[in-house]
Order: C-alpha cells, then sequence, then structure tokens
C-alpha cells in the first residue's frame, strides 16, 4: 500500500454491498418489529427495540462466520467475503443498539452505575433460570469492541497480520459467550421453542461448515517429505548440486489449471505454485495485507490477485506492480518430466527468480 | 460478583478508558504520523476511524511512539523468517 490512509477506500463494488448490507438490515428489524408487534401487542418499544437489535446482531454474526468457510467450500461466495469487515463493524452497531437500550432498561435508574450494575446482577451461577447472563453479553461486546475498533488497515499494518488475524479470531470466543447469553438470557423467559432450535440450528451450521471446510483443507497443510511424496535431485543435474541443494516434486504440471495455482505446504507454511502463459513461479501463499489465500486467487493481467481485496503480486517477484510495494516470499521452481520441482528454501519476499518454462527440456532454475 | 468487587473493576474499566481517550486524541493528532509514514497525510476520517482503538491499545501504541519507531513492525512468519536466516548465513 503506498497511498496514504483514508477511513474508507471506497469504490464502486463496496457501496453496492454496503447499500445491500443497510437495506437488508433495515429490512430485518422491520419484518421482526412488525411481527413481534402483532404476536405480542403488549410489550414495550424499547424492549421490542432492544431484541429487534439484539436479534439483528446475532444472525449478522452467523452471517460474519460461515462466509470463510463457504468461500473455502465454493469460490461463488467470495464475494460477500470482499467486504466482510464492514458487516462486522455493522454487526457490532447493532450489538451496541441492543446493549444502550439493556442499560437504559434495566441498569439506568439503580443505586449504583450501569457498569456496577451489570457485573453485580444475578450472581446465581448454580441456577439455569437466574444465571448472570448480562456478564456475557458484556465480555462479547468488548471483544467485539476491539474487533471493530481495529478494523481498519492502519491496525492491519501496525499489528501485523498475524497479530492482527489471532486477534480478529477472539469473534469465536465471542460468539461462544453470545450463544449462552442468548441460552440463558432471552431463551429463558420463552415457552415457544422455535427460538431455541434456530439458536441450535445456527450453531450447528456454524460449527459443521467449519469442520467440513478444516477437512477439505486438511491435505495442504501436510509437510510434503512426511507425505511422502517424492524428494529429489533432478538426475543429469544431480552432480552439481551442493549438499543442502534439493528438490521438492509437488505436482504434476498438468494438474495446474491455466491462471490459477497448486497449493501445497513447504519449510512450515503454505505455499502458491501458480501456472500462467506456459510458466510456473511459486511464492509464499499469505497475501501481505490481510494474509488472504493467494493460492486461491487467479493471475490476473499477468499479476497474482488475492482472491479477499484483490491485492495483486508479480509471479515472478512476489512484489506488487508499482506504486504498491507489498512484498511475499518466493521459491525457485523446475519443471523436470512433466513435474513441478521446487527448493523449499523461501528467498526473502520480493526476490526475483527466472519462472520455470513448461516444456523446456532441460527446465528453468532459479 | 460482588457488588464491591464489580465497583472497583467498573472504576479500573472506566480509568483505563479515560486515559486511553485522552491519549487517542493526542495520537491521532501528533503522534500517528511519526510511527506509520502513511499515517502523514491521512485524512480526518482516517483519524476518527483509528481513535477508539487507539483509545483501547494506547499501551502499545504509546510505547512505541515513545520508543521513537517511525514505521510498522514487520510481519513475522515461517517463510520470512526462514528467507532471513538464510539471507544472513549467505553474507548478504
Amino acid at each position: 500500500m503506498a497511498h496514504s490512509y483514508r477511513a474508507v477506500g471506497w469504490n464502486r463494488t463496496k457501496k453496492v454491498y454496503d447499500r445491500t448490507l443497510v437495506l437488508g438490515v433495515l429490512l430485518f428489524l422491520a419484518l421482526f418489529v412488525g411481527a413481534t408487534a402483532t404476536t405480542n401487542p403488549d410489550m414495550s418499544a424499547e424492549i421490542m427495540l432492544m431484541r429487534a437489535f439484539g436479534t439483528g446482531a446475532f444472525v449478522l454474526l452467523h452471517v460474519v462466520l460461515v462466509i470463510g468457510p463457504l468461500c473455502r467450500l465454493d469460490r461463488r461466495w467470495l464475494p460477500l467475503l470482499y467486504n466482510r469487515r464492514h458487516l462486522g463493524v455493522a454487526m457490532f452497531v447493532l450489538g451496541l443498539l441492543h446493549a444502550v437500550l439493556a442499560v437504559v432498561v434495566y441498569h439506568a435508574f439503580g443505586d449504583v452505575d450501569p457498569l456496577t450494575s451489570i457485573l453485580s446482577a444475578n450472581a446465581r451461577i448454580d441456577s439455569l433460570s437466574q444465571f448472570p447472563f448480562q456478564p456475557l453479553g458484556l465480555a462479547a461486546f468488548g471483544i467485539l469492541l476491539l474487533m471493530a475498533a481495529t478494523s481498519h488497515d492502519f491496525w492491519l499494518a501496525n499489528l501485523t497480520p498475524p497479530v492482527w488475524k489471532a486477534l480478529h479470531m477472539l469473534v469465536y470466543v465471542a460468539y461462544g459467550l453470545l450463544v449462552m447469553h442468548v441460552a440463558l438470557g432471552a431463551l429463558q423467559a420463552e415457552t415457544s421453542a422455535v427460538l431455541a432450535g434456530l439458536t441450535g440450528a445456527g450453531l450447528l451450521l456454524v460449527t459443521l461448515l467449519h469442520v467440513i471446510a478444516a477437512l477439505r483443507e486438511a491435505p495442504a497443510d501436510v509437510p510434503h517429505a512426511a507425505a511422502g511424496d517424492r524428494v529429489s535431485v533432478p538426475h543429469g543435474v544431480a552432480a552439481d548440486q551442493s549438499a543442502d541443494d534439493c528438490w521438492v516434486a509437488v505436482c504434476p504440471v498438468d494438474s495446474i489449471p491455466e491462471g490459477r495455482a497448486h497449493i501445497t505446504c513447504l519449510a512450515g507454511e503454505r505455499v502458491a505454485v501458480f501456472r500462467w502463459d506456459g510458466r510456473v513461479a511459486a511464492v509464499s501463499n499469505a497475501c501481505q495485507h490481510q494474509n488472504g489465500p493467494l493460492g486461491e486467487g487467479r493471475v490476473i493481467d499477468g499479476c497474482i490477485t488475492c482472491p479477499w481485496h484483490g491485492y495483486q503480486y508479480l509471479p515472478a517477484s512476489g512484489r506488487s506492480p508499482p506504486p504498491f510495494d507489498e512484498r511475499v516470499p518466493t521459491f525457485a521452481v523446475r519443471v523436470e518430466d512433466g513435474h513441478v520441482l521446487i527448493d523449499p528454501r523461501p528467498r526473502p519476499p520480493g526476490t526475483e527468480l527466472e519462472p520455470a518454462i513448461i516444456g523446456d527440456a532441460v527446465g528453468a532454475g532459479s | 460478583m460482588s457488588v464491591d468487587v464489580a465497583w472497583w473493576v467498573s472504576r479500573a474499566v472506566l480509568a483505563y478508558g479515560l486515559v486511553g481517550l485522552l491519549f487517542a486524541v493526542l495520537f491521532v493528532s501528533l503522534g500517528v504520523r511519526r510511527v506509520d509514514p502513511l499515517a502523514a497525510e491521512g485524512t480526518l476520517g482516517f483519524r476518527l476511524a483509528i481513535l477508539p482503538g487507539c483509545a483501547l491499545l494506547w499501551p502499545l501504541m504509546a510505547r512505541r511512539w515513545l520508543s521513537g519507531q517511525r514505521h510498522p513492525p514487520q510481519e513475522r512468519s515461517a517463510h520470512r523468517a526462514a528467507a532471513a536466516a538464510q539471507h544472513v548465513d549467505d553474507g548478504a
């Protein structure tokens, strides 16, 4: 990224995404309030709105959580992932409105301040119906606040993507706390089993999608030598290799679709091996922007394009084209006997290496 | 949680938040340009967008500002670490 920070880097796609999001949220709130007013006309307006905002936030949290595994299972979901951070911030805003109304209704006019009131209310941890569910919601709110507050690219750069991602993985802790907040709070007062069933179905959906996506991706994380693949020094050139110079055969070159990548695991991380225009090159799989999976992207206009936010890298050097300055580590590649061979030693980010030429009898080395 | 303990916890949270808010206003006005060159010409919208995060993570950003770091830290990953080690071994 070589430009100054702005609040939001607007483009047409983001505007369409956000308009659709706002319309969807407003439609949900209107339907929820309309249905509640019809079925429970005695409910006060503030409690009705509090439940509408809380339910809206909980539903959006499910959407946020299932986008990741859905994209790994089917690329057609990728447009939803493009602006997922705005979904998360919208979810936080709904949660904030829910929290403000809950404080106003239940904690604003007592003998102690609202925060003390929430923390000290319902001390019966041995009772399901009187369990202190509000501190659970407060803890989840704190996590979602931290995530929303650090959603800007400034935080990605200043915390570094791995730390930022680890921080944002706390969303699963927040989700667990919110499931308990709902189960021990709103559901205790419900006589109908519909809401309990929907909450359980949501939990099941989130869990199943993550398990299926993890099982499908597991083979890519098996280190190559341990998986029994051949580790070879190509014949004919073996005498010229130094002792620590080994090449790993990762896949038949024909198995890589044009403009796409084969993902493998070398040197402790995933490597994306791209084939395009009769050439093959390999780079570290993690995009420098948000550690998105480069190997799930495509080569567009001669550049590896991250499927998450469109950050681009030249395959041979792992550098973003000017004026941008992102860089990822690169790997030396050969093609021999129809197989792609990779030197498993990563080169420093942005190191230019000659791509291997498909069909070249000798193969293009480093 | 007893009311007494809850009172002390809420006071601690409030104090942390107030110090964070004061620091964040100072930091987005003066400090952020010193720790990240891309923030030097950051818009007002950008400064407002990062203000809550600065208030929450103020010990981290204060330490970075006071230590005089001029750039964001480098990302650490297995490939980047191995490449750096290899680079040193090669005497580059």
